[in-house]
């Protein structure tokens, strides 16, 4: 139950190379593309490998609310995530040096000539967005590590008051990042195109979060059992893995259905003019695909039981699913930087490099803590194959 | 007529293991009576059942059907541009998204009550009435060239496994 993860050297080794990828890409990037385009490719890393770890400490906390038994034994994977918000914290730290070159609404002078952008301000201005920047992460970093350090001592003192204190602490996490995931999404994402908005776009870049959090701690989980740790991951918590990505699929088709269908009945100009360049442009393709893979696919796929349970075909399905996310942000973030559709290996590289850096801090801490919390009240619901 | 011995638990806890003991030890468990659905269970009996496939039969047929209606209704029939829309429009998929769960639920849930020859005020037959409230039934074919001695020895191993009443009763064939 002490078991810790070791890692090996060659993981080691991988992750370092795959950084050094990325870094090779980033720099070719600005070298050889304009400093935009490599900008939002940064920006799309980012808020990717953020919202895998957001999402996948938003499933940690709604375990804790819900008291959820099965999952005890796999709590550990969204702590270790945790970990990389730190992290994440300093390279979106760094994309304040590229505001300029992404957001339209920094521009003092474009703001001066635009009515629009006047009234957008007292939002939309750089003081406050790089306040809202800092309050926001440090909220998140706190609270994920408050839970995880109460985990922490939970294995050490045993009883049920960490359990409650845990629980409250989740609480609180999950209105705190209701609130401020969805402004962080606006900020970031939402606001590259200015002019236009959507209420329901945050709701999607949460459930979008939400989906493909749970689709990495189920990865991840598979990935470790494989290498000989966590024996209680059964055919039933792999089944239960696979339901929550079926219903997520679901509420994202619904999500994105939701603000589709409605600026296409609307059909007013400033909101249509979203879906232009994504579905008559060169993004067409893309735009198609997004469904296909983040929708389709593990909808029709992951219906089958049997395919559900089994542990091979699931990680399949979350390795599309690995891809789906990136298709998604990538259909957020490109069409409002440029009209040219063209992935090079320079979005391919770089999205190596911030996998190699989510990995190795990901299994860096992992490897720091005992990987099962072994003094939780429900571990034995988790452990025993009896009863769940 | 056919003899079913019964086991009777307070505890569903108990009945799972019950329920090991005596398959390791060669024992058929015939079926289980509890008032609520029990996790394991599935698995230890090795039910199965087909009815997901008919689900999703009637779910895409269901898709379909909507989606001939509607196309009917709003191309061929009565067309009507409004809003500059195209006749065969995407706001089909709301009504066969609500039209696909409600035909795959309506006759997944007919054709259930066929197959398990149900229908509303059809009188229940249960081994023991007190399964609808607070009891487990574990209900054991008993062979009919079973003699007595055998049958005591199985008695016993309910009683060990941790049964509160053992008893014997009758069915008829066809009910």
């Amino acid at each position: 139950m002490d078991k810790k993860v070791q890692l090996s050297g060659k993981f080691k080794l991988i992750m370092l190379v795959m950084i050094v990828l990325g870094v090779i890409s980033v720099i070719a990037g600005f070298v050889t593309e304009n400093g935009t385009r490599t900008w939002a490719n940064l920006l799309l890393n980012n808020y990717y490998f953020l919202s895998i770890a957001m999402g996948a400490l938003f499933w940690m906390a709604i375990q804790a609310v819900t008291q959820s038994g099965w999952s005890v034994a796999y709590l550990r994977i969204p702590q270790a995530m945790s970990n990389y918000l730190i992290v994440s914290f300093v390279l979106f730290a760094l994309m304040f040096l590229g505001v300029h070159d992404l957001y339209h609404w920094t521009h003092a002078d474009a703001v001066a000539q635009d009515p629009l952008l006047q009234h957008k301000a007292p939002y939309l201005n750089l003081p406050f967005f790089a306040l809202r920047f800092v309050v926001f992460f440090g909220l998140w970093i706190f609270l994920t590590y408050r839970i995880k350090s109460l985990s922490l001592r939970e294995d050490k003192v045993g009883g049920v008051a960490y359990f409650s204190k845990i629980e409250f602490a989740s609480k609180v996490f999950i209105f705190v990042f209701a609130f401020s995931f969805s402004l962080f999404s606006i900020d970031w994402l939402m606001s590259l195109d200015p002019h236009w908005y959507s209420t329901i776009y945050v709701v999607k870049k949460f459930i979008s979060a939400f989906f493909h959090g749970v689709a990495a701690i189920a990865a991840i989980a598979i990935i470790l059992r494989k290498l000989g740790y966590l024996p209680m991951l059964t055919k039933e918590h792999i089944a239960n893995f696979s339901r929550y990505i079926f219903a997520l699929s679901i509420i994202w088709a619904y999500m994105w259905l939701s603000q589709y269908l409605l600026i296409w009945y609307a059909n007013i100009p400033e909101e249509t003019i979203y879906y232009v360049p994504r579905e008559m442009g060169e993004y067409k393709t893309m735009f198609y695909t997004e469904l296909l893979v983040n929708w389709a696919f593990p909808f029709l796929f992951l219906m089958w039981n049997r395919v559900a349970k089994n542990e091979n075909l699931v990680l399949f399905a979350v390795l599309v699913l690995i891809v789906g996310q990136w298709v998604e942000l990538y259909m957020s973030i490109m069409p409002s930087i440029e009209l040219k559709h063209a992935i090079s290996l320079i979005e391919v590289g770089t999205f190596i490099g911030f996998a190699g850096l989510f990995g190795l801090v990901t299994g860096y801490s992992l490897s720091k803590m005992p990987l099962i919390p072994k003094n939780h009240p429900y571990l034995l619901e988790s452990t025993t194959e009896e009863h769940f | 007529m056919k003899t079913n011995i019964l086991g009777i638990y307070e505890d569903e806890d108990v009945l799972l293991h019950a329920i090991d003991k005596l398959q390791a030890d060669g024992i058929v468990v015939a079926d289980v009576y509890s008032p609520f659905p029990i996790h394991g269970i599935w698995s230890r009996l090795k039910l199965t059942t087909r009815l997901p496939y008919a689900t999703f039969v009637y779910g895409a047929v269901g898709a379909v059907a909507i989606f001939m209606m509607l196309y009917w209704m709003s191309v061929v029939s009565y067309p009507l541009k409004f809003g500059g829309k195209p006749l065969n429009t995407l706001s089909f998929i709301i009504i066969m998204f609500v039209g696909t769960i409600f035909i795959g639920t309506l006759l997944t849930f007919l054709t259930y009550l066929g197959r398990e020859k149900m229908f509303p005020g059809k009188q229940v037959i249960l081994p023991d009435p007190r399964s609808t409230e607070d009891k487990f039934v574990l209900v054991i074919a008993k062979p009919e060239d079973m003699n007595d001695q055998e049958t005591k020895h199985l008695m016993k191993m309910l009683k060990e496994t941790g049964a509160t009443e053992i008893k014997e009763s009758t069915v008829n064939d066809h009910e």
